[in-house]
């Protein structure tokens, strides 16, 4: 087997057979603010897309 | 976008014999070609047509009718010597950007030469007038009795199938040409000179244009806060990556592909491995979206263009796949609305996705950098990764944005701050370089698909990962970004053609 299939195979491995990394405090906290955020901020942006003449 | 395949991953996997530096990289190469094409075409406002040669293709019913120089000043060299000279003047410009990159220049000549004789050949097919034939008339015009009515900016397509019939039915010949292969390169230059050309478009309407630019900043949110936390939380509850595997591959997916993964990658100090397999996965996925989305689009939203436009920009990944599925939506969508009597303005289509798409990219380097920062302080902190850092924020900005500002702030300014006199003749000068933009197009189009080796991905095994990417993309982003196009854009549309 040469490096690069050597290579491919341990990191195919790694992908299906890697433990479980459960999800963090940091990142579910990242996921539910950076969630809350976007959607306040379309709901704005939305807001003042509709309450704003376009200016054709 | 970065130009990289699966040989880049196995390059990425096993140790190699570190490559002289460039001098310059292919963001800032990008701004001098693109900045240099659009100056050589301003030149036309002091009377001196510099790059009129340059060939420029129409739709053709027989062969003769297919080429010609852009302007008349170069006529008597005819649509084959145009074509010549223009092979010509690429080849000495782009081998010399190859010397920059550190490349081998007589290699890259050798394989540019083949890239751009395929493509420029297949992108004359597209425009045959059975494939671009788009009314009744222009058939009867050139003889045919049928047409797919493509329109010639269909014919990118026939490039990227051209492509891809490189990469999977003769991979030896894909891999001999791979250092003309540069679709990063050929994409960025084209938006540097974009800029110029939507400049005129935008500048009689400025009021639409400025309306765009607005909300292009919800596609930001979209991509950046939304589509990126969906991404992430599938990839690691649902398919259960780990972390290094799972940032990278969200911003892959959600934000510009290829260069917003392998931007994560280092920001958050993943192996070089991940990013660049991850952004074979984008390339791949993005071929699939332009061969079809355009398609729905003309379906379904040809009474709402922008729409459409906004659409491509914020559901089809990477820059150039992005922009040129906003070339063929164009295309597409002109020629139905031109059949049922309605004539848009081009350059609306095109420009709006593009700008969707810069709008979005000028965020890579912060989002990086928030990342790399909560990685690197709280998620690897005991991994001894050294710190993000600010300046990080500048090293990833991707760096041909600020030449699509520029020659979109000089195009802006030539056709509005201009005596009558220079003002009338900027749309000729910017369309002579807006040609060179097309021929960028066309070649990223073949490079996309000689970087599309799909035997090659599923060969490797690595299904999990496409599975990720085919959840996410077409059951979310797809979709969320049609509801968010809507949102923004329906109702509005290009002015009529004058």
């Amino acid at each position: 087997m040469s490096n690069s299939e050597a290579a491919t195979a341990k990191l195919r491995d790694e992908l299906h057979n890697a433990p479980p990394e459960p999800l963090l405090p940091v990142e579910k906290k990242l996921i539910a603010l950076s969630l809350a955020i976007g959607l306040a901020l379309l709901a704005v942006l939305a807001a003042v897309n509709h309450f704003v003449p376009t200016g054709i | 976008m970065s130009d990289v395949t699966l040989r880049d991953f196995r390059s990425a996997t096993t140790p190699q014999a570190a490559a002289p530096a460039a001098r310059i990289d292919e963001d800032w190469l990008a701004v001098v070609l693109g900045l240099g094409i659009f100056v050589l075409g301003l030149a036309v406002l002091v009377h001196v047509d510099v790059i009129g040669w340059v060939v420029s293709t129409a739709v053709w019913g027989h062969l003769g009718q297919a080429l010609g120089p852009v302007s008349k000043t170069y006529a008597p060299l005819g649509g084959i010597g145009a074509l010549i000279a223009t092979y010509a003047a690429l080849l000495v410009v782009l081998s010399a950007a190859a010397a920059a990159l550190k490349t081998d220049v007589k290699r890259f000549a050798l394989a540019f030469t083949a890239v751009f004789w395929i493509a420029y050949a297949s992108w004359i097919v597209g425009n045959y007038a059975s494939f671009a034939a788009v009314t009744a008339a222009e058939q009867q015009k050139f003889g045919v009795g049928w047409s797919l009515k493509l329109t010639g900016e269909g014919a990118y397509i026939f490039a990227l199938l051209a492509g891809l019939f490189i990469a999977n039915v003769v991979p030896r010949f894909a891999d001999a040409i791979k250092d003309a292969v540069r679709p990063d390169l050929y994409i960025k230059t084209a938006i540097v000179i974009l800029g110029g050309f939507f400049a005129v478009t935008a500048a009689g309407k400025l009021g639409l244009a400025s309306s765009l630019m607005l909300r292009g900043v919800a596609a930001i949110v979209e991509a950046y806060l939304i589509y990126w936390a969906v991404v992430y939380f599938i990839a690691r509850k649902w398919f259960g990556f780990s972390r290094e595997w799972a940032a990278p591959l969200a911003s892959g997916i959600s934000i510009c592909g290829v260069s917003a993964a392998i931007a994560t990658g280092g920001a958050i100090r993943a192996r070089p491995v991940v990013p660049v397999l991850v952004s074979s996965l984008v390339l791949i996925f993005a071929v699939v979206e332009v061969l079809v989305l355009p398609f729905l689009a003309q379906h379904f939203l040809s009474g709402e263009p922008l729409v459409a436009a906004a659409w491509m920009g914020l559901a089809v990944k990477t820059d150039g796949a992005a922009v040129a599925a906003g070339g063929i939506t164009e295309s597409l969508i002109l020629a139905k609305a031109a059949a049922g009597g309605t004539h848009y303005q081009p350059g609306w289509i095109l420009g709006t996705a593009a700008t969707i798409k810069v709008f979005i990219d000028i965020f890579i380097g912060i989002w990086a950098f928030v990342l790399g920062s909560i990685w690197t302080r709280h998620l690897d902190a005991g991994r001894g990764a050294d710190k993000a850092r600010p300046r990080e924020i500048w090293q990833r900005f991707p760096k041909f944005i600020i030449g699509f500002v520029i020659t979109f702030a000089a195009g802006l300014y030539l056709a509005l701050g201009t005596p009558a006199d220079i003002a009338k003749n900027v749309p000729a000068a910017i369309g002579e370089a807006n040609t060179f933009r097309v021929i960028f197009f066309v070649l990223t189009f073949f490079s996309i698909g000689v970087l599309s080796n799909f035997k090659a991905l599923w060969r490797e095994g690595f299904g999990k990962l496409a599975a990720v990417y085919l959840v996410s993309l077409f059951g979310f982003v797809v979709w969320v970004g049609l509801v968010i196009s809507w949102l923004f854009f329906h109702g509005l549309t290009p002015p009529a053609a004058s």
